[in-house]
């Protein structure tokens, strides 16, 4: 033990989930849930986690019977400092999960959508509106065109504008930063079937920084991104030191000098941001509904069902079919991409309007790596993956299922179904 | 002295094949309460799952522009500052690589 992390760069939270010994019961049931294995320690001995396995999505945070795991990283009194501080101007960018969630620790049933009311109460706080469902549809545009040069390559032999290679089929989505890391700490191999697009997290930030600053009129050193996501997982993603592109293109432009910023400052989860409007008295389920006030908060359906299992390709599959045809597809939703199965596969057959061929496309959607992924991976990595293009999200049921959510006293979590019927609660 | 014969008679189990028939019953009644109380309890395991799910698929249901490439926002930001998709602003901005993590990283 205490052997320093060795799968971490300088700069990164070598691990943004810890077991707090005095809670743990060492009852195992964190083990089932974890994707790598991190959880060390016997049945009945304190666990803890090791943190070079360890993908910080906090699955086991929110699962743990006794609430036993925390997270080391706090930024909540780091945003509240910046959001009094009058001469900085905070872009909160919500993520699409935390809409349907965040109610819950206000009081309001789960699942309920309320958008226009956690605007209203972000405003209240002093943030600016970055929806990261612009990121999300961005994403789609850059992931999308990626996907089909990669499929064109593979299927005509198409190259690039400038001659250059695409990448190899299957493509993995790359959105979620608990499966890039599960990547790079086991499968490197893989590596080149990731997607080489941003999740739309970090687009956002190196948006924000750079064409943001036109938009709020506001120098990118005088502008503080704040990540609000459902995933303990991006706090370690932002912390990420290739992530300060906009800094670079400022500094490059002459617009910014002096000390580095990254692309997103501060991550807030779900969890955190209630506290965070705790702290200031805001009572989100009072709010009157409001709208996103600059282009940053326009989005589209495609960009908000990012947050559920099956949405991101859901969201490639609707673009890459007008891409290719011409011709939007009908009906627009797309039925195999949804639902909890572990995992889904669909075909596509779509007619490229610039070669005037049929292309079959192969789909596949997996979630819950813990249970789902490594027959996948065998396949891809024998070369046998009958596989295109393959969204993979960490946690069971996609973002909306997160490590950063508010926690539902169910699933493993038994001592929260029964609790409510103790005679002393 | 006569030595007192030891004999011990014990009672017939009174037991008719209704009586065992209903405390069986009951038994295998207690026995099968947890049983259906867990299974009620995996049963709603994955119910605020859903419900969050079905938020999510509303939103995108009521959404006046249900597609990506039709965002005029985006298409605005490509106008007015990011070129194209993978462009070459997109590739120092938007995109990004990936390193091997199994060989031990100085940190």
């Amino acid at each position: 033990m205490n052997v320093a992390p060795q799968t971490y760069r300088k700069g990164e939270i070598p691990g943004v989930i810890a077991i707090r010994a005095s809670d743990c019961k060492g009852c195992d049931a964190c083990k089932r849930h974890c994707p790598t294995g991190a959880i060390q320690g016997a049945f009945g001995a304190t666990h803890s986690i090791d943190v070079d396995a360890c993908l910080s999505c906090g699955q086991c945070l929110i699962n743990c019977p006794f609430g036993a795991p925390y997270e080391t990283a706090d930024s909540v009194e780091n945003v509240l400092a910046r959001l009094r501080d009058r001469t900085v101007t905070v872009a909160g960018i919500i993520a699409p999960a935390v809409r349907v969630a965040i109610g819950e620790d206000f009081g309001l049933p789960a699942g309920t959508l309320a958008t226009g009311k956690l605007y209203s109460a972000m405003k209240k706080a002093g943030f600016e509106i970055f929806d990261n469902n612009f990121a999300a549809d961005l994403t789609i545009m850059e992931e999308g065109s990626e996907f089909i040069a990669r499929a064109r390559q593979a299927v005509f032999g198409e190259k690039g504008a400038h001659g250059e290679a695409a990448g190899p089929l299957p493509q993995f989505t790359s959105c979620c930063p608990a499966w890039v890391r599960f990547v790079e700490t086991k499968y490197p191999a893989l590596i080149p079937h990731l997607s080489s697009a941003k999740s739309p997290q970090q687009m956002a930030g190196a948006v924000a920084k750079t064409y943001g600053t036109k938009v709020w009129n506001k120098p990118a050193d005088r502008l503080y991104t704040v990540g609000i996501m459902p995933c303990t997982a991006k706090k370690l993603e932002a912390s990420r030191p290739e992530f300060n592109q906009a800094f670079l293109y400022n500094r490059r432009n002459n617009a910014a000098a002096g000390v580095a910023y990254p692309d997103v400052d501060a991550v807030l989860t779900t969890r955190d941001l209630s506290r965070l409007f705790k702290k200031l008295n805001i009572d989100l389920a009072a709010q009157k509904d409001s709208a996103g006030d600059t282009l940053l908060a326009d989005y589209t359906g495609a960009g908000t069902i990012f947050g559920n299992t099956g949405g991101v390709m859901e969201a490639a599959v609707r673009t890459a079919c007008a891409v290719i045809t011409g011709k939007e597809l009908t009906p627009l939703d797309f039925r195999p991409a949804r639902g909890l199965k572990g995992v889904k596969s669909a075909s596509v057959t779509l007619h490229d309007a610039k070669y005037s061929k049929d292309v079959t496309l192969h789909l596949a959607v997996v979630h819950n790596i813990a249970q789902n992924i490594d027959p996948l991976l065998r396949d891809v990595l024998a070369g046998t993956s009958p596989y295109h293009f393959i969204e993979v999200m960490n946690c069971p049921g996609g973002c909306v299922n997160g490590g950063g959510q508010p926690v539902y006293g169910n699933g493993s979590s038994w001592l929260g179904a029964i609790r409510p019927w103790f005679a002393w609660n | 002295m006569e030595k007192q014969s030891l004999s011990y008679i014990e009672n017939q189990p009174a037991l008719s094949r209704r009586e065992f028939i209903t405390i069986g019953g009951i038994v295998v009644a207690f026995l099968a309460l947890p049983v259906v109380w867990i299974r009620t309890i995996v049963a709603s395991n994955n119910d605020y799952i859903r419900a969050r799910t079905k938020g999510l698929y509303q939103d995108d249901a009521r959404a006046a522009v249900r597609v990506s490439h039709a965002n005029k926002s985006v298409a605005r930001y490509y106008r007015e500052f990011g070129g194209e998709p993978l462009g070459h602003l997109s590739h120092e901005l938007l995109h990004t690589s990936y390193i091997n993590r199994t060989k031990g990283l100085v940190s």
